[in-house]
């Protein structure tokens, strides 16, 4: 049954309603350091070495079993590049976690990383989950960032760290896995810090009928 | 290498990725609205259980509960007292009941949690989840429709600068559209995140029409913004940003004064537009098609909202030249009053337009079982003629507010004018404030700002507006001796409103007083007047009804004759609910 352009599209994907919850996330980082592949090997399995640059803003949908769930990723890819930022920061509202991307083999990708945290945490919500990634880590001769550095730096913001390859698949879907399992922590706590008093308090007038109270008295 | 087909693709590749992120949000929707009326059911299983149970009684299964063996315990959630078996464990000695886990279920499933953390931070949330796709879909379809429409004269001769507006588009449709959609990003972008939680304005944005006035101006400004950079140099990928950087500029250097033009000139607007209620109209080319309706009642708001979507297959408003400019009018009957009606904006060209506006209706949900929801279509031909083009009634007793079902949009068929609606208002007893209003003029040399750009020199006329309230009539509230004052607000598009209190007094003859007002402000302006009473104990002041006076056909029949007494009879409205 399924086409071309469904697999393409992943509208198959897209349109199936069988899952139990779905979360957004978001793919950040410099140009070049490989969001987009780190995407493809995800969702796809694929990979390209060819670059093509994003434009403005892209996703894919993939749905996975996780702790006896099934969840429904939509996964954004952002554009790296400075000119689309007006509209990929746009997007950080809606995303309950984030993979923060450098490349380990460009020390000016690894640089920016602090100036992308800022941007998450001015444009996203407070509880925003980061997973920093140092991707290509196939390049070991190539390396300049040492992974010392960026658990340091990781530790440093509080993020969870990984070096990964979208090229040789490793640890792409461990970063994933793992992104979405705090995103359940957080859920589970803030549902359960927010539980006895609010919810109380929330479920008793709509068990009710509705609050009569007129404040029409509006002087203008 | 072809930069117009460039810009031409990476337009497409956004607008298809827009495309699909909407698919999914669609199918999404459709998942929480289902899990939504599921945990209603439940809830309303819930509430028939809790009327009948007492103190020894399961809150959920209703099986009795012992004094010693199985007595149930309370769940901390939902404070009823459970049995065993209704609850659900969710970890090491926690528990919640069947309904409480059930709402819990929903708040994981449907994402809320993560909607409830984020108001923490951005308080005011207009929409759910991520409107930011449909925004920018939303105003590209719309830029992308100015250009489409065949180029007509601007509606009323009223303003130049949407003619002008859409040669533009006409002339240069391909490389503008991109330009548009760039345009309308980086708007909507400023404006969240600039304002970050001011999300309602931009909504107002988005619902009205681009070429309505409030946002005319904007448009007509930004358009020769990009008209000057594309003729300067050949518009190419490499200058977008920086056009676009340009156009940032220029709109947060508007965006800053342009919150409270687009407001009042809104209002404006719809306060002018009440004088044609009641007016005369025609059939068009008679009564065909359907309208898409939904009827929401915003309880936190209090507050009945009208979303009005689209009409498809209308008949023809001028069938001799088969033309229609659709648009829709509200009101809330019985009482047809004509400040409380509402209209879309008017769709040029079409007998399918797409409106996806929404009303509300300040007014308690009690009072509403005695209304009926009057809905109509009309044509807006040439010279303001109007032509009938079908309307619905839905009365709204027995409407199952805050239904999800009932709640969504419904196309519903036009059918002709009713007896109930032909000849404006139903039989009502309806009260009225007698009224006589004076206009005292003088005149000095200066100079008065109007219609915002204009402005005007020499002889300007000054006037104080005298008002008295001489009475009322079938004021269904008012005992003899009771003591009444009158609250009277003059506003207009030009100057915020002045407020004007009487004394108390148990006499009628209530007289307010505004003075230094422009006559040329006066045909704008809206004046309010309340009515309200001191209750017996004197302590508390209570509503008994408001009115108003606007439309400027009677204030030019008070300018016509000034210095003399003017006597009005102005419907009131009693319950307190008007329009928003």
């Amino acid at each position: 049954m399924a086409s071309a352009t469904d697999a393409r599209y992943g509208q198959k994907e897209s349109a199936d309603q069988n899952f139990d919850y779905m979360f957004k996330i978001l793919i950040i980082g410099n140009s070049s350091v490989g969001k987009t592949s780190f995407l493809f090997r995800y969702a796809d399995d694929s990979f390209t070495p060819a670059f093509v640059s994003t434009v403005g803003i892209d996703f894919k949908v993939k749905t996975i079993y996780r702790n006896d769930k099934r969840i429904k990723l939509q996964i954004w890819d952002t554009a790296g590049q400075e000119r689309y930022r007006t509209i990929t920061t746009a997007y950080y509202r809606g995303a309950m976690g984030f993979i923060l991307m450098y490349d380990i083999t460009n020390e000016e990708s690894f640089n920016a990383v602090q100036d992308w945290s800022t941007q998450i945490k001015t444009y996203s919500w407070d509880n925003a989950q980061v997973l920093l990634v140092g991707n290509k880590c196939d390049m070991e001769d190539e390396r300049v960032v040492s992974g010392d550095r960026g658990r340091q730096l990781s530790e440093h913001l509080g993020f969870e760290f990984f070096e990964a390859s979208a090229k040789d698949n490793i640890n792409v879907k461990q970063t994933f896995e793992r992104l979405v399992d705090i995103i359940c922590e957080k859920m589970s706590e803030s549902l359960d810090a927010a539980d006895p008093a609010i919810t109380g308090a929330k479920q008793g007038p709509q068990l009710t009928e509705q609050p009569a109270a007129s404040h029409q008295d509006c002087a203008c | 290498m072809d930069l117009t087909l460039l810009k031409a693709l990476e337009k497409e590749k956004v607008l298809e990725v827009l495309q699909r992120d909407k698919v999914l949000r669609s199918v999404d929707d459709e998942r929480v609205r289902r899990l939504r009326s599921e945990l209603q059911i439940c809830r309303r299983e819930a509430v028939s259980v809790m009327r009948q149970y007492g103190e020894r009684m399961c809150a959920r299964c209703q099986r009795p509960l012992g004094q010693l063996w199985n007595c149930g315990a309370v769940c901390h959630s939902c404070s009823h007292r459970i049995c065993a078996a209704c609850r659900v464990v969710s970890g090491k000695r926690s528990w919640k009941c069947t309904v409480c886990h059930a709402y819990r279920e929903l708040k994981i499933k449907s994402g809320e949690w993560f909607l409830e953390e984020r108001a923490k931070k951005f308080p005011v949330e207009a929409e759910k989840y991520e409107c930011m796709g449909e925004k920018l879909l939303k105003s590209y379809q719309r830029l992308s429709h100015i250009y489409v429409v065949p180029p007509t004269p601007p509606p009323f001769g009223k303003d130049p600068s949407l003619g002008k507006a859409m040669d533009l588009h006409n002339s240069k449709p391909f490389t503008k559209s991109v330009e548009n959609l760039f345009v309308s990003f980086t708007t909507h972008i400023k404006k969240i995140s600039k304002s970050q939680n001011d999300m309602s304005v931009d909504q107002d944005l988005l619902t009205e029409d681009y070429c309505k006035s409030p946002t005319r101006e904007k448009r007509s400004l930004s358009d020769t913004a990009i008209n000057k950079s594309s003729t300067a140099k050949d518009p190419s990928l490499r200058d977008l940003p920086k056009k676009v950087d340009s156009l940032d500029g220029h709109l947060r250097a508007m965006g800053s004064d342009d919150n409270l033009p687009t407001g009042s000139g809104y209002a404006g607007n719809k306060r002018n537009s009440t004088s044609s209620c009641c007016s005369e109209f025609t059939y068009g080319g008679g009564v065909s098609g359907e309208i898409q309706l939904a009827v929401a009642y915003n309880f936190r708001k209090s507050s009945l909202e009208i979303t009005v979507g689209a009409c498809k297959d209308l008949a023809d408003g001028d069938p001799k030249r088969s033309k229609c400019h659709p648009y829709v009018k509200i009101y809330l009957l019985p009482i047809k009053f004509p400040a409380r009606k509402l209209k879309t904006s008017i769709k040029k060209n079409t007998v399918n337009p797409i409106f996806k506006e929404t009303f509300s209706y300040k007014i308690e949900q009690l009072q509403l079982d005695k209304k009926t929801l009057q809905v109509s279509v009309w044509h807006s031909g040439t010279l303001r003629r109007k032509a009938f083009l079908g309307e619905v009634l839905i009365p709204l007793q027995g409407w199952r507010f805050g239904d999800e079902i009932t709640e969504a949009p419904v196309w519903y068929q036009l059918c002709p004018k009713s007896k109930q609606s032909v000849g404006g208002a139903l039989e009502w007893p309806t009260g009225s404030l007698l009224v006589k209003v004076n206009l005292s003029s003088a005149s000095q040399e200066g100079r008065v700002q109007y219609q915002r750009n204009e402005i005007h020199f020499g002889q300007i006329d000054i006037s104080h507006l005298t008002v008295m309230v001489t009475g009322a009539r079938n004021l269904s509230v008012s005992k003899p001796g009771t003591e009444t004052f009158v609250k009277g607000c003059l506003s207009g598009a030009e100057h915020r409103g002045i407020t004007q209190v009487t004394p108390a007094s148990s006499q009628w003859g209530h007289k307010l007083v505004f003075s230094d007002v422009y006559k040329v402000h006066l045909l704008e302006s809206c004046l309010e007047l309340e009515l309200w009473e001191h209750t017996r104990s004197g302590l508390g002041e209570r509503l008994l009804g408001s009115t108003r006076l606007s439309g400027d056909l009677i204030w030019q029949q008070i300018q016509h004759e000034p210095n003399g007494w003017h006597s009005l009879t102005l419907p009131m409205e009693e319950d307190g609910s008007r329009a928003v």
